[in-house]
């Protein structure tokens, strides 16, 4: 049975990843149309390192994605909390104005900031971004925090304050330990759609301030050369290493160590 | 990081601006002088390094750009953001729906030495026209027709192949319903922007059905797709072609068959709140002058010059130059303005036929 | 934005009302301020007979919310958007929760953590680029047709590209990790010793599996439908991109109201429409999960 589910879980992870090897690939091959047969060429990395618009808009997209991770993750779940945790009238309509930000489609959502942003005089800029980075990203960590307390054994938490805990320490001692997985999926997640996040930084970025979904985005027109492979396979890498090092220093004795 | 501060302030002032019905006045902008804002399709012209390169050396002035992805966009960008562009780069077929809101300055042609070259017919386009003052200048314009792989293109000369057996599941039709309804409309020998009989056009898309393989929206994606062999037959851009040919070698062929083509003008604009109106129309001077077309069309592909001087000056044998005859300037049908209830008619008709594709 | 609660418990330094209101209210505030005010406003404009910009004159009208009456053949292409949320959620499902299991049960330390990570790594490459991958494998003479040819070199092409399939397979791949992390979180505090005891008690694997891993994985599930099933619905990349001439959903519709047509009331009215759907459909899910939802 272990077997089995390893041999499927292998699977699966072929399949994830059989674009992105097609992705990394690219980077490295000569046509610029994307056309085989394969030649290699380290050309699209070279251009990369002269290409100051892209840099500046992947420097750009990472530091929205840290900030945006930072603040959706921390408001996101002591949401997420409340909502799974506590009973009060009123609950049933905040889990579903969840639904809007994920269910109308960005272009909406992303017209109707730009709007509303330039009556009330919030207008573009790196405030705007965030602003509608951390909205959007917000309904993915309170459902992925949600999933992981509705999960736990509450009367693991009611068993200590039976011991004389309170509910405070309870929550402190029991829970947020138990809800580390969680948290950080969460928080890989809020990253990821900052990170890709296209339509609502095109409309609120100023004029010559870029992300890199966006000149992605607005490069299909001219036609986008394996460069935005290369930057991708660069920032898929920078993210491997970047997540092994913080799995070693963080422990993650919640995903791993505790069966 | 220092520019989205200063923006930041610069749009809660212009928020209170606009509250208090300011807009259009003049007011305290904190730009450097000798820089310009241009508002574009991304990799249009506008945007060559060489030529901004070259613009800052003559004139001084720094040229930084924003893009757009549709011409609502634009219109949108244009609405939202007074006081952010010095030149616009707009469709003729809209020019002049976007004077009407006030939202663009008529052009002096003294200001503009290099215009007496343009070619009268484009220059005096009543597209640029409202209320009797001229709101672009002629840049380029192109053709919306086929392109055809050349293997097959022999004997083309009618979008007639688009519904014949050969062409059965080979076909790549544009994504744009002016365009598409346009074309139609010239099969049946109809007005391209207000057709009389728009239930046959629709019917006339709807026999398209088994050739049509994919609809494409963007040139990159025309590209991609033409050179993995998908297609041998589309709707195209006829500056759009001549692109693909010159940067990637595909053997394309753009044909304008009998029917006829859909003719489309650009021009460059001037917002009316543009704070850098001298510097805005000294680059729309350079971009209307031979140097910088003449290089552009050579290195990189361009639609045709609307400066007739311009294309004189490319080499003979040059694709666009052969695409592009002059003659074609009288025949054509031009994309114009159009209400916005037909327009809307339009977009309902083609979504019609895009249902029925998939269905 | 939250109410007093009931029979409340001996007093504490902050009345529990305002503890729950604290804790909801920053998330709430900023998605009213980003989010839905902004919404208002493209409410209102779907009232609209145009968007109130420039010199138009815009009047009230419902008509817009009409448009399924008025465009008859948007109803194929809404039924057929639906149906494409309900497979990729299916599969997604389907793969997803024993790929989550997998994950928790058949792996430990080290190498779950690694797992783990690389499940959602897919997720910070871009999305466009990603998409455009799949195109190069399943079109014509694409990466899957060679590698197929290795094996048998007479074989035909699938030609996947450009058919509804081939979204499916775009879309499944763009949303799978979401189930699958959902998945795990529930399932990773299933503790053995439960399953231990059914088993001891006679109990079957298939039994097991349906009486007491997929009630407890029930929350996982659902927050993956959520994430999965709504946004499904609305999509246009992958339509647009894996689907040719078939790639038409309430999403590419949308889309063209507001690039092609500038109809930003009739493309909010359809928005709003499919949010309704959407929310009906969830009022009649959670009623027959109600208990499983949520704990205690």
């Amino acid at each position: 049975m272990t077997a089995l589910g390893k041999a499927f879980l292998f699977a699966v992870l072929v399949f994830l990843y059989l674009p992105v090897a097609v992705l990394v690939a690219m980077a490295f091959n000569a046509s610029p149309l994307y056309a085989l047969p394969f030649e290699f060429t380290l050309h699209w990395f070279e251009a990369l390192s002269g290409n100051a618009k892209l840099i500046a808009a992947t420097r750009n997209s990472i530091l929205i994605a840290l900030l945006t991770t930072v603040i959706a993750t921390t408001i996101g779940s002591l949401a997420a909390v409340a909502l799974s945790r506590r009973r009060f009238r009123g609950r049933t309509l905040l889990q579903l104005l969840l639904l809007p930000p994920i269910a109308i489609p960005w272009l909406i959502i992303g017209t109707a900031m730009l709007v509303f942003f330039f009556w009330t005089g919030i207008g573009r800029g790196l405030h705007a971004m965030v602003l509608g980075h951390v909205a959007l990203a917000i309904p993915y960590v309170v459902l992925v925090v949600g999933a992981g307390l509705n999960a736990q054994r509450i009367d693991l938490e009611e068993a200590a304050m039976s011991l004389g805990s309170t509910p405070r320490h309870a929550f402190f001692a029991v829970t947020l330990p138990l809800l580390m997985p969680s948290l950080v999926a969460a928080a890989l997640f809020a990253f990821a759609v900052s990170l890709d996040q296209f339509v609502v930084s095109y409309f609120l970025a100023t004029p010559g301030v870029s992300t890199l979904p966006v000149e992605i985005y607005t490069s299909i027109r001219k036609g986008f050369t394996p460069e935005v492979n290369a930057v991708s396979s660069l920032l898929l890498g920078a993210s491997m290493v970047l997540i092994v090092v913080f799995a070693r220093l963080s422990g993650m004795g919640g995903v791993g160590g505790r069966r | 990081m220092r520019t989205l501060v200063d923006r930041r302030r610069f749009n809660l002032m212009l928020g209170a601006g606009v509250a208090a019905g300011a807009l259009g006045a003049a007011m305290p902008r904190a730009r450097a002088a000798g820089k310009i804002t241009v508002l574009n399709w991304q990799g249009y012209g506008t945007d060559e390094a060489w030529a901004l390169k070259l613009f800052a050396e003559q004139t001084g002035i720094e040229v930084v750009h924003d893009n757009y992805n549709s011409e609502q966009e634009m219109f949108t960008k244009l609405r939202t953001n007074p006081g952010a562009y010095d030149v616009v780069v707009i469709n003729s077929a809209w020019t002049s729906r976007i004077a009407e809101e006030g939202l663009l300055e008529p052009i002096d042609f003294a200001t503009v030495p290099n215009a007496v070259d343009l070619d009268p017919l484009l220059k005096d386009s009543g597209n640029f026209v409202f209320d009797g003052k001229t709101y672009g200048v002629a840049w380029v314009w192109g053709m919306n027709a086929l392109g055809v792989r050349k293997d097959k293109a022999a004997g083309v000369d009618s979008y007639d192949v688009l519904l014949a057996p050969e062409s059965a599941d080979r076909v790549a039709l544009f994504d744009d319903a002016i365009t598409e309804i346009g074309i139609a409309a010239l099969m049946l020998g109809q007005k391209i922007d207000d057709p009389s009989d728009m239930p046959a056009v629709i019917d006339k898309l709807k026999a398209m059905k088994p050739s049509v393989k994919l609809i494409w929206s963007s040139e990159d994606q025309w590209n991609k797709a033409f050179s993995a062999g998908e297609f041998d037959y589309s709707i195209y851009w006829s500056g759009a072609a001549g692109r693909s040919q010159k940067a990637f070698n595909l053997p394309v062929e753009f044909i304008v068959p009998k029917e006829g083509a859909i003719g489309w003008l650009d021009g460059l604009s001037v917002p009316a709140s543009a704070p850098n109106k001298a510097e805005a129309v000294s680059f729309i001077n350079w971009m209307i002058d031979p140097a910088f077309y003449v290089k552009w069309a050579t290195d990189v592909g361009a639609p045709a010059s609307a400066n007739t001087k311009a294309m004189d000056e490319l080499p003979a044998d040059d694709p666009q130059k052969l695409i592009h005859k002059t003659e074609y300037l009288k025949q054509l049908q031009f994309m114009s303005p159009m209400p916005d209830e037909r327009r809307q008619a339009f977009v309902d008709a083609w979504e019609e036929v895009k249902a029925f594709y998939a269905s | 934005m939250s109410e007093p609660q009931g029979a409340a418990p001996a007093p504490r330094s902050l009345r529990p009302g305002t503890v729950t209101a604290l804790l909801v209210a920053p998330a709430y505030a900023w998605l009213t301020l980003a989010i839905f005010l902004p919404l208002v406003a493209m409410l209102v404009f779907s009232f609209l007979t145009v968007a109130p910009f420039g010199n138009r004159v815009a009047e009230f009208t419902t008509t817009h919310y009409l448009v399924f009456f008025n465009r008859p053949y948007l109803v194929e292409v809404a039924l057929r958007s639906l149906a494409l949320g309900a497979w990729t959620t299916g599969i997604c499902a389907a793969i997803g929760l024993p790929a989550a299991l997998a994950l928790s049960r058949a792996f430990r330390g080290r190498t779950r953590e690694l797992l783990f990570f690389l499940v959602i790594l897919p997720f910070w490459t871009n999305g466009l680029v990603r998409v455009f991958s799949w195109t190069m494998v399943l079109r014509e003479n694409g990466i899957l047709d060679d590698a197929v040819r290795v094996l048998w070199p007479a074989a035909p092409s699938f030609g996947l590209l450009y058919s509804q399939p081939a979204i499916v397979i775009g879309l499944v791949h763009a949303y799978l990790p979401y189930m699958i992390l959902t998945c795990y979180l529930s399932v990773v505090a299933i503790d053995d010793a439960v399953l231990e005891a059914a088993k001891s008690l006679g109990a079957r694997a298939p039994v097991v599996f349906w009486k007491i891993v997929l009630p407890l994985a029930a929350p996982g599930l659902i927050a993956g439908s959520v994430l999965i099933f709504v946004p499904v619905i609305g999509s246009f990349m992958e339509p647009r991109i894996l689907g040719g001439k078939a790639g038409v959903t309430i999403g590419t519709v949308i889309e063209d109201q507001f690039t092609q047509a500038f109809n930003w009331p009739l493309g909010s009215a359809l928005s709003f429409i499919m949010l309704a759907v959407v929310l009906v459909i969830f009022a009649v899910f959670s009623r027959a999960l109600r208990g499983r939802l949520t704990a205690s």
